[in-house]
């Protein structure tokens, strides 16, 4: 696939008198510090607000503009009769500002409503999922970490995309498939077993569906995959078998009443077990200021499960037309001892958003 | 005199403020259009007019104010709303927005060439070789 992949990116760039390439990108400069926090003193860890799961973008007592500044570029050659190339390269400072391919694929428009597209993409899980880097499309400093947990957020696959309406109602939706292999996976490894592991997502098969009108949008989704895990190259087995399914269901629901809006989602993986995640956001439009409030959490069916939430308050301030100022607090409860995540902690961060 | 100044300038003040907003296309282009078809258009949602060819949308610069009269009466969004709703398109590879020209001439040029292109102009500035179909 990989290979396959490479050679058709390879023969789409190679007709650059064709093909015309535009170039647009987003960044984020954001910072901020544990006001107070209880850490997870049993694992050893200090005051920690774990403000993005999967790039693990830990904030500590100590002020920092790192966990969560990225800089992303995506570069697109259309080419003629509905083909075009889509690379989209982010740096993270996280990852020390390293910069990666998040996203490299080809996007083929069949018609006016199919379009097949086949690479490297985001997962589309949750709601925020795919357009989870470019802060300026949403208006909090981030989707509310307790319901983004995910470790996994890329596939190599394929993806076909619809778009039609009815009446009033817009509907949108994809069917995607494929997998990925994360040899040395951040969350896992840094994070929760501190040893390097692998984690494969294989056979992922889902589907999304949106309906919209003027003022409510309403979106479904269903994903499954099968999980294997290898923590310092051994096999991690599950009561006595190397493999587990998961099965991913969600349902977001967005109404804006013009300058009032809310914003909601609620999930569920079932691993053998539930872990449920809900959100809800409340935010009100005051010009070019938009105040929000919002409370997140995520709930592991079992005694003494994985069990967090977070209330945040913030306002994001579009004081120009390409950026934006975003300042938030969270207050983070987290309740349970062996599953503890970072511990209770309430923090500050601010930032500043901007796309081009 | 003066009354007569102060009014002029009171009117020269609101036509300013208050400009008007022309959508045009081809004059060959004999497809219904409402607003409600317009507003999906400029969001991406429909892709081709009612007799089933294709759509060209064309914008203006971001910054101006033919624009944002546009995004806020059409499209009932502010111009960062608008900003925020396309790069979650743009950057998940699910639409591309209408291409942005330098002003009303240039639109007005291009839809009057161009069969299947629609776009917008301050009021008044269109002439015969463009349809006008919606007036904000």
């Amino acid at each position: 696939m990989k290979t396959q992949l490479t050679i058709a990116v390879i023969a789409t760039l190679s007709l650059p008198l064709q093909a015309e390439i535009n170039i647009s990108g987003f960044a984020s400069v954001n910072g901020g510090k544990v006001l107070s926090g209880s850490g997870v003193p049993q694992y050893g860890i200090e005051p920690t607000f774990l403000a993005d799961y999967p790039i693990v973008s830990a904030y500590t007592e100590d002020f920092s503009m790192k966990p969560e500044s990225l800089f992303g570029l995506q570069f697109t050659g259309n080419l003629s009769e509905g083909l075009s190339a889509t690379a989209q390269i982010v740096a993270r400072g996280a990852n020390d500002y390293d910069a990666k391919f998040e996203w490299a694929y080809i996007s083929y428009e069949l018609n006016d409503s199919w379009t097949i597209q086949a690479g490297k993409k985001r997962l589309p899980l949750f709601y925020y999922s795919d357009f989870f880097d470019v802060g300026y499309a949403y208006v909090w400093m981030r989707a509310p970490a307790d319901n983004y947990t995910w470790q996994i957020f890329n596939y190599n696959g394929i993806n076909a995309l619809y778009s039609g309406s009815v009446g009033d109602w817009s509907i949108s939706g994809n069917i995607y498939g494929g997998r990925e292999d994360d040899t040395n996976n951040k969350l896992l490894s840094e994070f929760f077993f501190t040893e390097p592991t692998r984690e494969i997502w294989k056979d992922i098969l889902g589907g999304v569906i949106q309906v919209s009108n003027d003022w409510l949008e309403v979106r479904a989704t269903h994903m499954q995959y099968t999980n294997e895990r290898f923590r310092s190259g051994v096999q991690v087995l599950w009561d006595g078998k190397s493999e587990r399914e998961g099965k991913f269901y969600g349902l977001a629901m967005n109404a804006d009443f013009g300058n009032l809006f809310i914003l909601t989602e609620l999930n569920r993986l079932d691993l053998g077990g539930n872990l449920d995640t809900a959100m809800i956001t409340l935010g009100y439009r005051f010009d070019s200021f938009t105040p929000f409030a919002s409370y997140a959490e995520f709930e592991q069916d079992d005694l003494d499960g994985e069990n967090h939430n977070t209330k945040s308050f913030g306002v994001r301030w579009d004081f120009h037309s390409s950026a934006a100022f975003k300042i938030q607090y969270d207050d983070v409860e987290d309740n349970s001892f062996d599953l503890a995540v970072a511990g209770d902690s309430e923090s500050i961060t601010f930032g500043i958003d901007v796309v081009f | 005199m003066k009354k007569y100044t102060l009014a002029m300038t009171l009117f020269l003040f609101s036509a300013t403020t208050l400009a008007e907003v022309a959508v045009i296309v081809h004059p060959s282009n004999g497809n219904a259009i409402d607003a409600a078809l317009i507003k999906k258009i400029f969001t991406g949602k429909s892709k081709s007019f009612t007799d089933g060819s294709k759509v060209g949308p064309v914008s203006q610069s971001a910054s101006s104010d033919v624009t944002a009269e546009f995004n806020k009466k059409a499209l009932k969004k502010s111009s960062s709303q608008l900003k925020a709703y396309w790069s979650k398109l743009v950057f998940t590879g699910k639409g591309t927005p209408p291409k942005e020209l330098g002003n009303d001439a240039a639109v007005l040029k291009h839809v009057a060439s161009t069969p299947n292109a629609i776009g917008f102009i301050t009021a008044g500035s269109e002439d015969s070789s463009v349809k006008v179909v919606q007036k904000y």
